[in-house]
């Protein structure tokens, strides 16, 4: 038997590396993606004071620290049994919806887009954001000022664009001000130009990638989401659902306090990323996605006018069923973008938004809290337990990326065996199963909880677990 | 304009560098200068730099052997490995060919191996102190 080791993943955040094994015939045995970084959140957060918990966790990452910061902020809350005030839920609302759109914009334009201008066979010299500057400049620009856009409001609303302080226990430090709310309004249309533009550009050149959407992490599998009241998209608070891929609803209005009765978390010897299940299923059958593809099949309307209109052409790609294509995880994000413009200009039009009541304080009365809300990448967890002196005696973290792991392996696994031919071993087959785990968007520095530097590969094993290529992309 | 841009993690000992050279250039009120901390360099960080004619990176540059000495070079390459955070040399590529700016850029970064801690204090203020009084005379 052959291995190939791709080390690193490229177009990702964070560090990994894939394993793909060949059998005598040099045909795929098995594929798997390995996360090579450890950081140990949960356990050095153990004894800090809980109101150290959203600048603490907000280290976890710098591309998605507000998200750490909003659920970790509603596990305090949940502590101190506070709900902040309408203003100050409305403008985490508003900076939630601007890390989404940040975060996808860069997917997208920056990290995916090479693919889709110049196909998964191009040279590799190619497939990059240098080569889109100087072919797509408009496109690149496009990506520069939506991204910025995003990044610009959580600066002005929450301090910084990185490891913001502006979100706190009990609701936000800053009250909106109106230069604020009319700078943000004056740049919606054209923001929404661009991410409808974006979209339109995608969908006018799906027709390239037939074979890749059929068989990039296009399977079954059961998706997670939280919803509103009303099985609506949300992405701050609300209850989570769980759906099999005929769209069957297996669990609604699960009060994210009570996630642990429905999601186990198994630990694999190969990576450092935990593997959550559904736990009636148990594991691995309970396989589940979140993020943007899970979010659009779970929820039955968006709530915005030009979002809703783009829904219903995804749900048509399946019949109105679950989309069961990972790589429509592209499309997802884009209809998102759309969502999320359309949202926070709602928002900000919302009189409750310009409230000076922004806060709510209290002290302690109970001993754990759970923080959950929608990052990115999907449902994201920080459960804490506390002392009655506030001191964190317990963590548990389950990371947007960490709920896609088994997923995310499978997918590795079916692009492999479709593309990858151990006697012809060619660049475009590599970079495909690597492009399966960006359709996916994975922050791996997040979900590990990294220490230091480690470099990230694609390894091929023969069927005797020798290696006989290795694709460095460092 | 000059633009001078120190980044790095805080919590990281001296890869806060970058950042510890800003605090003390801001205290020198530096005429026709725009100074930014920053965790990382991103995209849409070209949008500020338009108006500049001049570009100063500073950072701390990963080496075992030379702690706290200084170089004045791109030690980092272009990496066609991109991910969420670009290099110094991508900013000045985009704000070449997407907006046909083409300022003067140079990098100051100190060379150490140690992202745990500050290891050295004097000799991690000196360096800071050097790079400042450059900065200021420049």
């Amino acid at each position: 038997m052959k291995k190939i080791t791709i080390d690193p993943v490229t177009r990702i955040e964070g560090h990994a590396k894939i394993t793909i094994d060949l059998d005598c015939d040099g045909k795929v045995e098995d594929a798997k993606l390995h996360v090579t970084q450890y950081r140990g959140f949960e356990k050095f957060c153990e004894g800090r004071m809980y109101t150290e918990m959203p600048a603490l966790t907000a280290r976890t990452c710098g591309i998605c620290p507000v998200s750490h910061v909003i659920a970790s902020t509603k596990a305090i809350d949940e502590i101190l049994s506070i709900t902040p005030p309408q203003a100050g839920i409305n403008i985490r609302k508003i900076i939630n919806l601007a890390q989404l759109l940040q975060s996808h914009t860069l997917n997208f334009f920056h990290l995916s887009s090479p693919d889709f201008v110049y196909g998964f066979d191009a040279p590799k010299e190619d497939r990059n954001i240098f080569k889109m500057m100087q072919t797509h400049p408009q496109m690149a620009k496009d990506g520069i000022n939506l991204r910025a856009f995003g990044q610009k409001i959580i600066e002005e609303l929450a301090g910084k664009r990185i490891h913001p302080t502006g979100i706190v226990a009990g609701g936000v430090e800053h009250k909106m001000e109106l230069s604020q709310k009319e700078n943000i309004l004056s740049q919606i249309p054209d923001m929404l130009k661009i991410a409808q533009g974006a979209l339109e550009f995608f969908k006018t050149n799906l027709h390239k990638f037939q074979k890749e959407i059929a068989s990039f992490a296009s399977f079954p599998s059961i998706f997670m989401a939280l919803t509103n009241d009303e099985g609506m998209l949300e992405h701050y608070d609300g209850y989570l659902r769980f759906i099999d891929s005929e769209g069957n609803i297996l669990k609604d209005k699960i009060d994210p306090q009570d996630y642990k009765d429905y999601i186990g978390e198994a630990v694999e010897d190969e990576s450092y990323l935990k593997s959550p299940y559904y736990k009636p299923l148990g594991y691995e059958k309970g396989m589940y996605r979140v993020g943007a593809l899970a979010r659009l099949n779970i929820a039955s309307k968006c709530g915005t006018p030009l979002a809703d209109e783009e829904l219903k052409n995804f749900k048509a790609l399946n019949n109105a069923k679950p989309v069961l294509n990972s790589f429509y995880y592209h499309y997802a994000r884009l209809i998102e973008m759309i969502y999320a413009i359309e949202k926070i200009e709602e928002l900000l039009n919302d009189d409750e938004t310009m409230s000076e009541d922004v806060k709510t304080t209290a002290k302690i009365s109970k001993s754990r809290g759970v923080g959950c809300s929608e990052a990115p990448r999907g449902t994201l967890f920080h459960d804490y337990e506390v002392t009655k002196d506030g001191v964190i005696t317990a963590v548990n973290l389950i990371i947007a990326t960490g709920n896609n792991n088994l997923a995310m392996n499978a997918g590795v696994k079916q692009t492999a065996q479709m593309f990858v031919n151990g006697n012809n071993i060619t660049d475009g087959a590599l970079n495909r199963v690597e492009a399966v785990i960006r359709c996916f968007d994975p922050c791996l520095s997040c979900s590990t909880h990294a220490l230091g530097i480690v470099s990230s590969k694609i390894e091929v094993r023969d069927h005797n677990k020798n290696i006989i290529k290795v694709i460095d992309r460092n | 304009m000059r633009v001078i841009i120190g980044y790095g993690n805080s919590l990281r000992g001296e890869d806060a560098f970058g950042l510890d050279v800003i605090k003390e250039l801001q205290r020198l009120s530096l005429k026709d200068t725009k100074l930014i901390s920053a965790h990382q360099l991103t995209p849409e960080m070209t949008l500020e730099l338009l108006d500049a004619n001049e570009i100063i990176f500073i950072d701390t540059c990963y080496d075992e052997k030379n702690n706290y000495s200084l170089a004045c070079s791109l030690a980092q390459q272009n990496s066609l490995n991109l991910g969420h955070h670009i290099a110094p040399k991508t900013i000045i590529q985009m704000l070449n060919t997407l907006y046909d700016n083409h300022p003067d850029f140079f990098i100051y970064s100190m060379m150490s191996s140690s992202f745990d801690e500050i290891m050295d204090l004097n000799k991690y203020r000196e360096c800071v102190d050097v790079v400042s009084k450059h900065l200021k005379c420049s």
